[in-house]
């Protein structure tokens, strides 16, 4: 079964309250709709109420069931600047009003309040404003630092270790990590699989050497990562550095790494930096005829995510099952 | 540019970025020079806000490198603003 089609069975019916901060973008209009005709989420709007409504009525959508709420006349405002300063003495509550009155920052301060479940924005502006809002309001899942994205590909055909669906990151945000932020990069993503793939995922942290087959900074860079990552999540299945055909071929592991804990069927891969990642992704969706899902943000304290500016309405709907199945993940 | 504007520029981005007055030139950058990370701008913003009673727009405000720019988009605002 297609695997969007998957996530929304999973969500369907669970009640999860998902925010979009551009509610007056007509495509996030017919999304919140969409979520309520399949029972997907219960949906908020920001923005205003009176224009939201024009907008609708343009559109021909019903908003039955969908929550409107103007940030900079809600009554929450107060309350989430007093929780914005919580613990710091060096901003008033006057200034953090003003900070979290904005959409992005009000939706992100819903899901730090419990007001809402998943954030799902970024269809009008850059991907920045999205990582700023919820980095600095939500904050951030235990143990990370670092916000970071993964595709989620689906590729027609299982490779030789038998993966078929696997989790690329990070390949759209962290330009050079180092090792700490890799670290972070790899036990993220390996959470975010345990839920999207639905297994005890099996994370590669890639390099151009296998267990010391190559000597270079480049290489102790992702040695300490995967020591890192093992330290911070004991319970995932890390193994690194790996070259790619090391972590997913069970034959090439045998002979190249015969004490890897992988075997040659990672389903996680964590490259060393931007280039590698971006590059990676692309050669498997073009050359490999994957479908590349993604990027979806990750490492906030509860999903967020960032939509690109040409995302259809069945983009945000697709991102809002994805978010929904997240947030049940385990850590 | 008025003086009363430089002023609480200046005072916002001290108080904000916890830096010294001295430190603080119109040729300042926000980034580079006065260690603001992408995450303080967004309270610089705000802070802006409050101090000159105005609204920022988040993607306009973004583009705002250095402490003269901030001084010169800030007045834009006010006088918009405030008439």
């Amino acid at each position: 079964m297609d695997l969007i089609q998957k996530y929304k069975d999973i969500v369907r019916g669970r009640g999860l309250r998902v925010v979009y901060p551009e509610g007056n973008d007509e495509r996030l209009i017919r999304a919140a709709a969409e979520c309520v005709r399949e029972n997907l989420a219960r949906p908020t709007l920001l923005g205003k109420p009176d224009e939201i409504a024009q907008k609708a009525r343009e559109a021909g959508v019903a908003l039955n069931g969908v929550q409107v709420l103007d940030p900079g006349a809600s009554d929450k405002v107060t309350g989430y600047a007093e929780l914005y300063v919580k613990g710091r003495d060096d901003m008033s509550v006057k200034v953090a009003a003003r900070l979290v009155r904005k959409p992005f920052a009000f939706g992100a301060m819903m899901l730090k309040a419990g007001d809402a479940d998943l954030f799902v924005g970024g269809a009008t502006v850059p991907t920045a404003i999205v990582i700023q809002a919820a980095s600095l309001c939500a904050g951030f899942e235990p143990g990370i630092s670092t916000p970071s994205s993964f595709f989620l590909m689906d590729c027609p055909q299982a490779g030789p270790g038998g993966a078929k669906q696997m989790l690329y990151a990070d390949c759209a945000i962290n330009i050079s990590p180092n090792a700490r932020e890799l670290a972070e990069i790899a036990v993220c993503t390996a959470r975010t699989a345990k839920s999207l793939l639905g297994r005890e995922p099996k994370t590669a942290l890639l390099s151009f050497s296998t267990h010391g087959s190559a000597s270079h900074a480049d290489a102790e860079k992702v040695i300490e990562a995967t020591k890192l990552a093992r330290e911070m999540a004991p319970g995932f299945v890390f193994d690194g550095e790996l070259q790619l055909d090391s972590a997913i071929s069970p034959k090439v592991a045998a002979k190249k790494c015969p004490d890897s804990p992988i075997a040659g069927q990672a389903d996680v891969f964590i490259f060393p930096d931007l280039d590698a990642g971006n590059i990676a992704y692309k050669l498997t969706q073009y050359f490999g005829g994957a479908k590349a899902i993604g990027p979806i943000l990750q490492g906030f304290a509860k999903p967020a995510s960032d939509l690109s500016r040409g995302a259809s309405v069945e983009d945000v709907v697709s991102a809002t099952a994805i978010l929904g199945v997240m947030a049940g993940k385990g850590t | 540019m008025s003086d009363r504007i430089k002023e609480g520029v200046i005072k916002v981005v001290c108080e904000t970025l916890k830096v010294d007055e001295a430190d603080v030139t119109l040729e300042s950058r926000f980034v580079d020079d006065l260690g603001a990370d992408s995450l303080k701008s967004l309270e610089l913003v705000a802070g802006f806000e409050e101090e000159f009673d105005i609204e920022m727009e988040e993607e306009a405000a973004l583009s705002v490198k250095t402490v003269g720019d901030a001084v010169t988009f800030i007045s834009k605002v006010v006088k918009e603003q405030h008439g």
